[in-house]
């Protein structure tokens, strides 16, 4: 049963964008995704590799629930929901409307080559005379201007880049499935009127318009040129602005007053651009400044046709709109001189590295010098190209980088078995995410060598032509080394494009560029309606992407719920689909006839007579171009003539098909276990002989029949959702999750340890950005209070849980000491950490000695005067990143900085210190870290091995610290010393097993997968939020707890759990309880259960890996749809073709 | 956790001290009963048999080279669930780790049981015992077996232990609370006892038994005994490959299969309720009978012989302990021990795994390992 509960537009189809149309999906919506480029996946579709498992993973974020409403395919190479309509080479070109509804218009370039015609045979490719590098791979190969625009998409038809193409025709003429059309004749439906008093204008641009297609007509003065308007229809209006007599504002003063909607370029020369500008206050569009040539004008009239009146151009009504456009790197080509970049092969982005190191890349991962093809011996990285650096304008981190070196560094390292020399030249670093430390220390066993050091420029070796960077070390002395390659880590930079769309949407920029999120949800833009998903508002890394864009893809539900979208409309074309079981087996088998058969020599009559010979066989039907609407057709006509009872399309491309094989059973009652696809081209690329292509079809086809033949399974009993969460923590993000969900209409159990609500904020004055969570908390807790659906239990605690996601029932022990159960669909953990004790330097022993929660404290309610102090040591990683606290607490270092500023604002005599390790200020935190330093705050860097010391006295404490660039101890007699403890979390284990999840090594929760499910728990249903899941900020617990609250909407959101059509089932006559499919499941869904002595499968948690299924011995599991029996006979059918021989 | 204790040999040798020593232990308050090899009034033969009676141990014989079948699978029946009452178990070093084994697999359970395994010397295989058995005028047997065995003397022509006894590399009872010491020692003059586990140590402490050392002999004669079945052992592996290499030789080696399933009721590890090949995965359809005769000119029946040891292979090459029950069930002489013993052992050290080794060792199949076997699945 689905629900229609509201569309939301996705714009952008990297991880973010994929991450939050998935979670819109699976919860119901209708999402439209679509990405300016050609493919989906963003940047990662150029990176193999992700840290912490150096794999990739992303299709750990395909939906789990329902999976059949999704292709369960590689997300690399592709998307397929139901529920979700991707456009590619689409772009928002408007936004009426109002939060809950608004009408967006799309607009889409149409392709030159139809994707639907395309086979993929490169053909075309092979007879184009353009070549242009390569820009999946950074330009470190060449490509032809038909191309491929990914190596791994699926489908992947070519595609062609209109800048490049010549329109010489070749490919056209070659391509066998007349694919390609690269005239478009919608083009000459587009009507342009060129209006200019010089002869020679106005005929050139004709011809130039009308070679690629256009319709245009001219006219040589402004009255002329109103006449003809007033005769015609046209669409676009190229006017000159000096004329005699009439100028071309006057013309498009005149022209627009008649007909309003009329797109107008203005010609300009030189001398007038002003006015040309002027103009377009008055309503041209834009403007064309002479001399120019067909380069600049075609492309320019072609996005107009394209955006205002090409076929691509479409309207939507959507409720909310999710804006992930991604972000781009900076192009070190231009201005950054001292990298070397623009001359010196050998020096390469870091994207270009992950091309060189991938299978797919320039070199098919093979390591080599990009000069001379040498080996590659020694590569250093240098962080920061780009980022944290006024002078080009970037005074902001870009979060990610240090990770990413580390690694690139360390996957080389490990490729090459420690052959290969890797220094990373680093200013800080950053490795303040979850388990970032530990992965950064691997990295450094690995043999990966961080050199703190500044670089000031990489030059030519002269005796090697190689790259020699250029240092200075710590004495200053300038020193040299040489390198084979030199691997940038450029700088983030907003995405193309992102001004143009904050001011479609009227979002608000920060200042470099970015979209700037509003108050304490990083996911709530400037405008209303409109959300802020993945790294567009910021870099930040995949888990931080993905969970972002979890909160966003929950605002957007939010907002369509509360305009009233959420009405459920039950699905018109629910079917009640016949049972066949008991039928006599009779399939209708219909293959393809493709307009270009591979082997058409093969015997297809013979084939069809020997399969009709097959007692289960009914009819076996050749379609002429079974993709075409007319092949459709006359398969439908067929299936509904025979009425059959089972049905196998022999076609090409599976997945084509998917959704269209559900409508075909839906039209004849027949479920979808008893409908199969087989892809019989592919097999036949690499065959010429007749006789074995038609043995191979034949076994493709048997092959699909053994595994339909047998009767579909049983349907699984759906598992009725109790409409309720249950949320653990009275803190901000679980107050936040709470209000999510009671939005959605779905009552909430808030079970709080303390007494009052509010956790950390309640403490915490204000935010390094200068805003004051206090009032945040005071508002969220009003909120809450207020809600009639969130029931909020302080002094309470969980005292035992059972149960599985969609019907948890917990036992609460209550302030009175009474226990209520409560049945509930989700469980979030959001319990909060503390500020751990600081360690060592005299803490505890003198009064001195403070923690940063102390000093906070002792401000906020006057005790301390920060005008009587003189000298204030702050020491960070007080206890962390180090030892059994081995993690970065994140916000410890952004803290230390706000503190240090506000004693020097209070007192600006006041001397401060902030003895560090490595400054942790990702993102645009990086401002503050500038402005203390300005403010005049010390900074000291220490190493693990050379702590400072504190010795505190009656009157002042003596710290004592070793100070690098001296090389030299340095004493400072502090009043104060502010130690940096970090944060520690309070994640009761018991609690957490007490729902089936885990605590990861340092106490916090253990998610399912770092990446790709950062907030899920590894049992479905129970998702955790705030400090319990890390250290994060105030806006980054929020982020996550909107996270949470959406992956938990997923449930919440349905009437039953649906099992998959492939989902394992026990078989208990044969099972002899060994239980070693319990411990083979990685999704948590079995359990023994302990009064029926049963192992049990919840089959909606079931996602069909067939791990239990391998484990079984005697197939007591088995795995529905892929039983033994279909596989023994499939196996069976393909050693017909000899496939195999045994 | 080890202490040495010992048994004082009198008269009547070893056999007599060793009943005498279980009658002990079943005396004991805190013991139920008592599983061992005993003696049957017909034909000789020797099974295990439960007994709570003392006055029944006088046909005990715990060290008769008979091996029937293995008293894991037994074992196995009666730990299932609670029992009613503690037993002390006296098995073969084999089957105390097929036992183990078991026991992960959530077959058996170590609650209420005490485990007392000997050091082993061998058994025969089924059709020489018989033999011998019937050739036993005095029913002596059991002790001349002993005598020459654990001297290490060689034992007549045709009166070999089993194969799997010869190759084997576990004749020490490792997994036991209670180890019966006999290599090394003058088993007529004394009887060295080991408590291995807590469980043991109290069960010999209350027993009034004096101290003991062991004995100095013992580890070199182990290792000589291993040493020997090692080479024995090394020669198998080779021969069975050579006769066993691809398809067209394993069908060979299998060829007088019947599908009878006998190796599989008499593999202590094999402990599916009902084996697959039993059930209607294999119900072939007639239809599928007719198929397969078309397409190769002939189908052999029983189809799927070769296919059922594979399966089996795959199945029970982990927990394999090399007890040899399989060969000795086998009907048609198939050397079904040789082939298995060869796969699991290369199964067993690619997973680094070794059945019965301990308790808490999970079976590598229910663990997953995300950078193991990266020559085969890559990084």
């Amino acid at each position: 049963m689905r629900r229609k509960i509201g569309k939301v537009l996705v714009v952008g189809a990297g991880i973010g964008g994929i991450r939050s149309a998935l979670d819109l999906a699976e919860t119901g919506y209708g999402v439209t995704l679509i990405d300016r480029a050609e493919h989906i996946g963003g940047i990662l579709s150029l990176l193999d590799r992700q840290f912490p498992t150096d794999a990739c993973g992303m299709c750990r974020m395909l939906p789990l629930l329902d999976r059949d409403t999704s292709g369960q395919y590689c997300l690399r190479k592709g998307l397929f929901h139901e529920n979700i309509d991707l456009k590619l080479s689409t772009r928002l070109i408007k936004m009426e409307g109002e939060p809950g509804r608004f009408n967006v218009t799309l607009s889409t370039r149409r392709p030159p080559i139809d994707p639907d015609r395309c086979q993929g045979c490169g053909e075309c490719a092979d007879v184009c005379p353009v070549e242009v590098p390569d820009a999946f791979n950074q330009g470190l190969s060449k490509r032809k201007a038909v191309y491929l625009p990914t190596p791994h998409a699926v489908p992947n038809p070519y595609i062609i880049d209109t800048e490049a193409c010549t329109l010489c025709g070749e490919c056209e003429k070659v391509c066998p499935t007349g694919a390609i059309s690269l005239s478009d004749p919608g083009r000459k439906d587009f009507r342009i009127l060129v209006v200019d008093d010089e002869l020679i204008v106005r005929d050139s641009l004709k011809d130039w318009l009308e070679d690629v297609g256009f319709r245009v007509e001219t006219a040589s003065s402004g009255p002329e040129a109103l006449e003809r308007l007033g005769r015609d229809a046209f669409d676009l209006l190229l006017v000159d602005i000096k004329m005699p007599g009439m100028d071309g504002v006057e013309v498009l003063r005149r022209a627009r007053e008649a007909i309003p909607d009329l797109t107008v370029i203005m010609i300009t020369a030189y001398a007038t651009v002003d006015t040309a500008v002027e103009a377009m206050k008055i309503g041209a569009l834009d403007y064309l400044t002479k001399p120019f040539n067909p380069e600049t004008l075609v492309p320019m009239v072609e996005t107009v046709y394209q955006e205002r009146h090409g076929p691509g151009r479409e309207t939507l009504e959507v409720g909310a709109v999710v804006l992930a456009c991604g972000m781009t790197y900076v192009d070190p080509a231009e201005g950054f001189g001292w990298t070397g970049y623009a001359g010196m092969p050998d020096v390469v982005t870091g994207l270009e590295l992950e091309r060189l190191l991938s299978g797919t890349g320039p070199t098919g991962g093979r390591l080599q010098r990009l000069s001379d093809g040498g080996p590659v011996k020694r590569i250093a990285w240098l962080q920061c190209v780009g980022s944290r650096d006024h002078q080009v304008d970037a005074d902001y981190c870009s979060s990610i980088c240090c990770m990413i070196s580390l690694k690139e560094a360390r996957l080389v390292r490990n490729r090459s078995g420690g052959e290969v020399e890797t220094h990373i030249f680093y200013m800080d670093l950053r490795t303040p995410g979850k388990r970032f430390q530990r992965y950064g220390e691997e990295a450094e066993a690995d043999g990966v060598l961080l050199r703190r050091v500044r670089v000031h420029s990489v030059v030519v070796d002269e005796k090697t032509g190689r790259p020699r960077i250029q240092f200075a070390s710590q004495d200053g002395r300038l020193q040299e080394e040489t390198y084979d390659l030199v691997v940038l880590a450029t700088g983030a930079r907003p995405a193309v494009g992102t001004g143009e769309l904050a001011g479609l949407l009227g979002l608000e920029l920060n200042p470099w560029g970015f979209p700037l999120a509003q108050g304490f949800n990083p996911a709530i833009s400037g405008r209303e309606g409109v959300f802020l998903s993945g790294s567009f508002s910021g870099p930040r890394d995949i888990a931080d992407s993905v969970l972002l864009a979890g909160d966003a893809a929950l605002e957007a539900s939010r907002v369509i719920h509360v305009a009233g979208g959420w009405e459920a409309l039950e699905d018109a074309d629910e079917v009640e689909y016949r049972d066949v079981s008991r039928e006599k087996v009779r399939t209708l088998i219909a293959v393809c006839r493709c307009a270009r058969e591979l082997v058409p020599e093969m015997d297809t009559e013979g084939l069809i007579q020997e399969l009709e010979g097959d007692p289960g066989v009914g009819r076996v039907k050749v379609v002429d171009n079974m993709c075409t609407a007319k092949g459709w057709e006359a398969l439908v006509e067929a299936a509904a003539r025979e009425r059959p009872n089972r049905v196998i399309l022999g076609a090409c491309l599976p997945y084509v098909y998917a959704r269209r094989l559900k409508e075909l059973g839906k039209m004849i009652r027949l479920a979808p276990g008893n409908m199969d696809v087989v892809d019989l081209r592919t097999p036949l690329f690499s065959v010429k002989d007749p006789g074995a292509a038609r043995r191979l079809t034949g076994s493709e086809l048997r092959m699909a029949l053994a595994r339909i033949r047998r009767p579909g399974s049983p349907v699984q009993e759906e598992v009725a959702v109790e409409p309720r969460a249950l949320i653990v923590g009275g803190g901000i993000a679980g107050l936040h999750a709470a209000l999510a969900l009671a939005d959605h209409g779905y009552p909430v159990e808030v079970v709080e340890r303390e007494e009052a609500l509010g956790g950390n904020l309640s403490w915490l004055p204000r935010t390094i950005e200068g805003e004051e969570p206090a009032e945040f908390l005071k508002e969220v807790q009003a909120k809450v209070e207020k809600h009639s659906l969130i029931h909020v239990h302080t002094s309470s605690e969980i005292v035992e849980a059972t149960g599985r996601a969609g019907r948890f029932r917990t036992a609460i022990r209550l302030a009175d000491k009474t226990r209520r159960t409560v049945d509930h669909a989700v469980t979030i953990l959001a319990t909060g950490g503390r500020e751990a004790e600081p360690a060592g330097y005299g803490y505890g022993e003198s009064d001195r000695v403070l923690s940063q929660k102390e000093l906070e404290t002792s401000l906020a309610r006057g005790d301390l005067d920060p005008a009587v102090l003189e000298t204030v040591v702050m020491i960070q990683c007080a206890g962390t990143r180090i030892g059994t606290r081995n993690y970065c607490s994140r916000i410890c270092c952004p803290t230390s900085i706000r503190q240090a500023l506000f004693l020097k604002e209070r007192n600006p005599g006041i001397s401060v210190w902030i003895l560090y390790r490595d400054m942790m200020t990702p993102g645009f935190l990086e401002a503050g870290y500038t402005r203390a330093r300005e403010a005049g705050v010390h900074f000291i860097r220490y190493t693990p091995d050379r702590k400072p010391e504190v010795e505190p006295g009656p009157d002042k404490a003596v710290v004592t610290a070793l100070e690098p660039v001296l090389e030299r101890d340095v004493c400072l007699r502090a009043d104060l010393v502010v130690l940096a403890g970090g944060v520690a979390p309070q994640l009761p284990g018991e609690l957490a097993g007490a729902f089936g999840a885990r605590l990861d090594e340092d106490g916090f929760f253990e998610e399912a997968d770092s990446k790709w499910r950062p907030v899920d728990g590894l049992r479905e249903g129970v998702f955790a939020c705030g400090l319990a899941l890390s250290p994060r900020s105030v806006a980054e617990s929020v982020a996550s707890a909107g996270a949470a609250a959406d992956r938990a909407l997923r449930i919440l959101a349905r009437e039953t759990l649906p099992a998959g059509l492939v989902v394992a089932r026990v078989r208990h006559a044969l099972c002899s309880r060994c239980e070693q499919c319990i411990e083979a499941c990685p999704f948590d869904a079995r359990y023994l259960d302990p009064e029926k002595g049963l192992v049990v499968v919840d089959a909606a948690v079931c996602q069909g890996c067939g791990n239990c299924a391998a484990v079984c011995p005697n197939s007591a599991t088995v795995l529905e749809g892929l039983d033994d029996r279909r596989m023994l006979d499939s196996i069976d059918a393909a050693l017909e073709a000899g496939l195999m021989s045994l | 956790m080890s202490q040495g204790f010992k048994i004082e040999v009198k008269e009547g040798g070893a056999e007599c001290a060793l009943r005498d020593f279980l009658e002990k232990i079943l005396n004991l308050d805190e013991i139920r009963a008592v599983l061992t090899p005993l003696r049957l009034p017909y034909q000789g033969a020797v099974m295990p048999v439960l007994v709570s009676h003392g006055d029944r141990l006088g046909a005990a014989e715990p060290l008769s080279p008979a091996y029937p079948l293995s008293g894991a699978r037994i074992l196995s029946r009666l730990t299932r669930q609670e029992a009613g009452g503690r037993v002390a178990a006296v098995l073969r070093p084999c089957e105390i780790r097929a036992f183990v084994e078991l026991v992960k697999l959530k077959q058996a359970s170590l609650d209420n049981l005490i485990l007392i395994g000997a050091d082993c010397a061998g058994a025969f295989s089924n059709d020489v015992y018989k033999r011998a058995a019937a050739e036993d005028a005095d029913g002596d047997l059991a002790r001349r077996f002993r005598q020459a065995a654990y001297a290490g003397e060689e034992l007549p022509a045709g009166y070999e232990t089993a194969p799997a006894c010869r190759v084997c590399g576990h004749i020490t009872p490792d997994g036991a609370d209670v180890l019966i010491g006999l290599f090394g020692v003058d088993a007529d003059r004394e009887i060295w006892l080991e408590a291995r586990t807590e469980v043991g140590k109290a069960l010999l402490e209350g027993m009034d038994l004096p101290e003991g050392e062991e004995p100095k002999a013992r580890s070199g004669v182990i290792k000589d005994r291993v040493g020997k079945n090692r080479e024995r052992r090394d020669e198998m592996f080779h021969k069975t490959r050579e006769a066993t290499g691809g398809l067209e030789k394993l069908a060979s080696y299998l060829a007088s299969c019947v599908n009878c399933l006998n190796c599989r009721v008499a593999c202590p590890v094999c402990y599916c309720r009902e084996c697959v090949f039993g059930t209607d995965v294999f119900e072939h359809e007639p239809r599928q009978y007719m198929n397969w005769a078309d397409r190769k000119g002939a189908v052999k029946m029983p189809a799927d012989t070769v296919f059922y040891h594979l399966t089996r292979m795959a199945h029970m090459a982990a927990s394999c302990v090399g007890c040899g029950q399989c060969s000795n069930a086998c009907p048609n002489d198939i050397p079904v021990m040789d082939l298995f013993c060869t796969v699991a052992h290369g199964v067993q050290e690619g997973f680094e795994y070794e059945p019965g080794r301990d308790v808490e060792e999970p079976p590598p199949l229910a663990v997953f390992r995300e950078d193991e076997f990266a020559e085969v699945v890559g990084r």
